[in-house]
């Protein structure tokens, strides 16, 4: 029971640290973007091709896995930035799909869908951080959640934050007052995928094998709904955001309840709290009341958005 | 790249994939058109109607024959896009109409949510095993010049320009589809002059619904019936209306295909190896987003400050 | 107030679901009746403590057939075993079915929770080769026995000694497939359509290896993605190419996609298959079009009584027939009984490691794929099958093994 709560805690974290990325691009910049989970990938394979392939230690892999997936959000974010709510939301998906596609097929490098396997444990002066143990790996976890948020929150309060939060609630009047939005956004989408590349490295050293079939578009809706769920623009929130999920998600197996009742229903009631959850609390569980529109191009509610809410 | 053939033979398999994409496109165009929001759960909305259909087809197709069966099976599709109709209005009203004034991200969440469940209780309630949908006509193909041509690639095409005329039509000439323009251009302009927005809303959900039930009936033929039949289908038809123009009835169309063809001759001419299908059809999406941000037929609109 | 009554809408619409579908339930398919049935079996009195078998496998998602098909095999054996009075005729055991998704993340999620909070004996399963690997790491160290009906992939039993299966490797298989196609058909130009999955694309690499060891050519290799079901794009590819026959190890639901399209497309080649063509739902959904396809299944045991039996149950008890993945689950289930009931007779409790031990230490288990044996590295010692699709009957060629990369068929 202890090693299964334990566990629950873990991927909490991962999400968490993915979750804070995406909180950025979404919370923050307002811009709506579904590829988490590509992001999540290419750190995790980063790490598992030089710990395996070129025997890295796992510490040295991490930057790495943090910048290439940094590297690749700049990527798709300098192109995309022109594009508005949905459709930024749709070639981001794409995006996505397709780092799935090219680590399923580019089998030289990835295995394809053999994927990779016996990846290194994460050591300590010498010491294993075995994914087995399930404390130490906790630990480790979430000292790298605790070092993202005071980092996030750091730059929440900088000159940045407030650049980002500008650009958020009106675009046009904050390139107005001289603020680069291009050079930022590329900014915020370069950090949130540093952030999940991480987790991904993480995921790596704790599943100890990685293959495609792991970061499914689920991935990302998961961490989108981690962010909305906890409250928008709040980092607190949305690590409270990504436990909630976590602990929802694996609620049914920790009470026994997967036991009795058909495997469909979890994932039935998960669709079912979110809808409910939109339809009362759309702002999430922490979040302030609503006060962004992910498309300027729609026109401002009568009763004004940004106003007195 | 082999013989002309192989050439026409491909242009036939991209075509019919195609036309099957701007069907389903057709109602992902026409929600965003009044709504502006992703339907993420269009393609399980198409395959709950491909188990109706089926169910009905099933159930009646044992006691007629020849000739009938053609008839019970489009009466069977009839149903199933019927149900399909129903099935779109009570999402709408359940899950979609609380949210209209909310954030652009909760009635995508909330369409999230709604794919789960209807995904998983079909799961439930009919298994996961693929059900066999079987011709009402004799498939084997025709030989035009060596190229293979097969009944049901008909039947998809001349279903497809059917209904793609008549909803064009609907939407240019009726009073309704006239009131769906208008819904679509200003809500609250055309509630003023006197348009039942919620009720244009509901037969919009109706309609692109039906299209997609009667999509899946078709793909049903070939492809079998199966709870998650509608997933990467409907993402490919929604990157289809995007490309074209979302929004724009001839637009899903003219992306439909276009997206048909090119996953069939990038593959086939250009030689890229078939596992990034994918890949080109989502590269090809993100250029066209970006050279043309509003898709092939979209309108340009001038952003307001 | 429009809130709260949509909310009730909903609440209702879905109550509504379940209650029509609970009317459905009886000739629902994949209904999992089998879980309600231990439950209501393990109510039964029981002497002893019960004992807890674990199964992880996708039960929902694109794969979730398979996971019911194969969960259904170690249901049936259990119910079978239960019904004569459990283990040792005292200990009643439950299967419990925990969901993978197809995704190792939640594979590892299901390990943990059936090792610590249902404190399983052993696990049958996992369904797929990705999360095989992460749950295999993970029950070597633990100390829990695992075995998989269906893990394919060759380097699966190296994880360590706890790691077992009741499936040949790709290896054995696609060492017997390259040399038959060589040898007895004749073939020298083989064109592949496989999907990229660990499943198909493991057959293919192990058949082409040893089809060009012996000086056939692998003259076309194309491939399709999971959840495809349109080939036409590289069919017309392959008949442009005109090998002497195509190779497609692929799950039914493709390689039935795959015959009726080559035969709308007119491909007149021959085509060759592996064991996931002994899935009987194939001849449902590709009918005629399977006439002629020769394939590598598990060795010729329909005769055999016990085969018989453990089909026409399997098939009245759920509704659908067992693939050979089903089958190998039985059997797993049937060797651990044994192996369980041999441990408690000697020490009185269930101890994990000598559960392994009598596990490994099986020998002639005669199970429904004839005499079981398990290698030193936990394989599965085994001959392959031939078959050739007749109608829609398969008629058995005989068996076949590979020694000393030589074919040799055992009589």
């Amino acid at each position: 029971m202890l090693n299964f709560v334990l566990l629950i805690f873990i991927y909490s974290g991962i999400y968490a640290l993915m979750a804070m990325g995406q909180n950025v691009i979404t919370g923050y910049v307002g811009l709506l973007s579904l590829c988490q989970a590509g992001f999540f990938a290419i750190g995790s394979y980063a790490t598992a091709i030089l710990s395996v392939t070129y025997g890295w230690n796992f510490w040295l892999t991490i930057p790495i896995a943090g910048v290439l997936a940094a590297l690749s959000g700049v990527l798709i974010g300098l192109p995309t930035l022109r594009l508005k709510g949905d459709y930024l939301a749709i070639a981001t998906l794409g995006f996505g799909e397709i780092v799935r596609n090219i680590l399923n097929n580019w089998d030289s490098l990835t295995r394809g869908p053999m994927g990779i396997q016996r990846i290194p444990m994460a050591t300590v002066f010498g010491l294993k951080i075995s994914p087995y143990e399930k404390w130490g790996f906790l630990v480790m976890v979430w000292i790298f959640v605790l070092v993202g948020y005071l980092f996030f929150r750091h730059l929440a309060r900088s000159r940045m934050g407030r650049a980002l939060e500008a650009i958020r609630e009106d675009e046009i009047a904050a390139s107005s007052m001289g603020i680069n939005t291009t050079k930022y956004k590329v900014w915020a989408f370069a950090l949130g995928a540093f952030a999940a590349g991480v987790a991904g490295s993480l995921q790596a050293v704790f599943t100890l094998s990685v293959s495609p079939g792991t970061f499914t578009f689920m991935v990302s809706i998961m961490v989108l709904c981690m962010v909305v769920l906890g409250g928008m623009g709040n980092f607190l929130a949305v690590i409270l955001g990504a436990f909630l999920i976590q602990f929802i998600s694996y609620f049914p197996q920790l009470v026994g309840l997967s036991n009795i009742i058909p495997p469909q229903f979890k994932q039935v009631l998960f669709g079912l709290i979110l809808v409910v959850m939109m339809i009362w609390r759309p702002q999430g569980i922490l979040g302030r009341a609503p006060r962004m529109t992910l498309n300027p191009k729609k026109k401002q509610p009568k009763d004004s958005d940004g106003g007195e809410k | 790249m082999g013989s002309a053939a192989e050439f026409f033979q491909h242009l036939m398999n991209g075509l019919t994939l195609g036309g099957i994409y701007a069907l389903i496109a057709l109602g992902y165009t026409m929600v965003y058109g009044i709504l502006k929001f992703i339907n993420f759960a269009h393609g399980d909305i198409l395959m709950v109607g491909s188990y109706i259909g089926l169910f009905v087809y099933n159930a009646i197709r044992g006691q007629i024959l020849g000739f009938w069966t053609i008839i019970a099976f489009f009466l069977s599709m009839l149903v199933g896009m019927v149900f399909s109709a129903v099935l779109g209005i009570a999402i709408e009203r359940i899950a979609y109409k609380p949210l209209r004034k909310a954030t652009r991200l909760a009635p995508l969440l909330s369409a999230i949510g709604v794919s789960f469940i209807l995904s998983n209780l079909a799961a439930w309630m009919w298994g996961t095993k693929s059900k066999k949908l079987e011709y009402p006509f004799n498939n084997a193909p025709l030989h035009i010049g060596g190229v293979a041509i097969t009944p049901h690639q008909i039947l998809i095409l001349v279903v497809v320009i059917v209904m793609m005329v008549a909803l064009k039509l609907f939407i240019d000439r009726s009073r309704m589809g006239k009131a769906m323009r208008a819904t679509s251009l200003d809500q609250d302009t055309a509630k003023l002059m006197g348009v039942k927005v919620d009720r244009i809303i509901a037969l919009t959900f109706a309609i692109g619904s039906a299209l997609a039930a009667t999509a899946g009936f078709l793909i049903a033929l070939e492809i079998k019936v199966y709870p998650s039949m509608g997933t990467m289908t409907g993402l490919k038809a929604f990157v289809a209306a995007v490309v074209g123009g979302i929004g724009n009835i001839s637009g899903a169309m003219v992306g439909g295909i276009l997206l048909g063809l090119i996953e069939t001759f990038g593959v086939a001419l250009i030689g890229i190896p078939y596992g990034l299908r994918d890949t080109i059809a989502f590269a090809v999406l993100i250029i066209i987003l970006l050279v043309k941000p509003e898709g092939l037929l979209g309108k340009a609109e001038k952003e307001k400050v | 107030m429009k809130k709260m009554l949509s909310f009730a809408l909903l609440i209702l619409l879905v109550g509504v679901l379940f209650i029509s579908c609970g009317g459905k339930k009886e000739e629902g398919t994949a209904t999992p009746a089998g879980t309600t049935a231990t439950t209501t079996s393990t109510a039964a009195p029981a002497k002893i403590e019960n004992i807890k078998l674990g199964f992880i496998g996708p039960m929902t998602g694109d794969y979730a057939n398979y996971g019911q098909l194969i969960s259904k095999g170690a249901q049936l054996a259990i119910d079978e075993k239960n019904a004569t009075g459990g283990i040792a005729g005292k200990a009643q055991i439950q299967l419990i079915i925990e969901d993978s998704e197809g995704n190792p993340e939640k594979g590892l999620a299901g390990i943990e929770k059936l090792s610590s909070s249902d404190k399983v004996v052993a696990l049958v399963g996992p369904v797929f080769t990705g999360v095989t690997f992460a749950v295999g790491q993970r029950c070597q160290d633990e100390g829990l026995l695992m075995v998989t009906p269906s893990g394919t992939h060759a380097d699966i039993t190296n994880i360590g000694d706890y790691v077992f299966r009741t499936v040949p490797s790709d290896g054995l298989q696609g060492e017997v497939a390259g040399n038959y196609f060589y040898e007895v058909l004749g073939v020298r130009k083989l064109g592949a359509l496989y999907i990229k999955n660990d499943y198909s694309q493991g057959l293919y690499e192990g058949t082409k290896a040893s089809f060009e060891a012996r000086g056939g050519q692998v003259t076309i290799a194309e491939t399709g993605q999971i959840g495809d079901k349109d080939f036409k794009t590289q069919l017309t590819k392959i008949k442009a190419a005109a090998p002497d026959a195509i190779y497609i190890p692929n799950y039914t639901a493709e390689m039935a996609q795959i015959l009726e399209q080559a035969s709308q497309l007119g491909v007149n080649i021959p085509f060759f298959s592996s064991d996931g063509f002994s899935n009987p739902e194939i001849y449902d959904l590709a009918g005629a079009y399977t006439d002629g396809v020769v394939y590598v299944g598990p060795t010729k045991v329909e005769e055999s009584e016990k085969a018989k039996a453990f089909v026409d149950k399997y098939t009245a008890t759920y509704g659908f027939a067992p693939d050979s993945f089903a089958t190998n689950a039985y059997d797993a289930a049937y060797i651990l009984f044994d192996a369980l009931e041999k441990v408690y007779k000697e020490t009185g409790k269930f101890d994990r490691k000598a559960i392994r031990d009598a596990f490994a230490a099986t020998k002639d288990f005669p199970g429904v794929n004839g005499l079981i044996n398990f290698a030193e590295n936990g394989d599965l010692v085994a001959y392959q099958g031939l078959y050739k699709v007749e109608g829609t009957t398969p008629v058995y060629l005989g068996a076949y093994t590979v020694v000393d990369g030589k074919l040799v068929e055992v009589k």
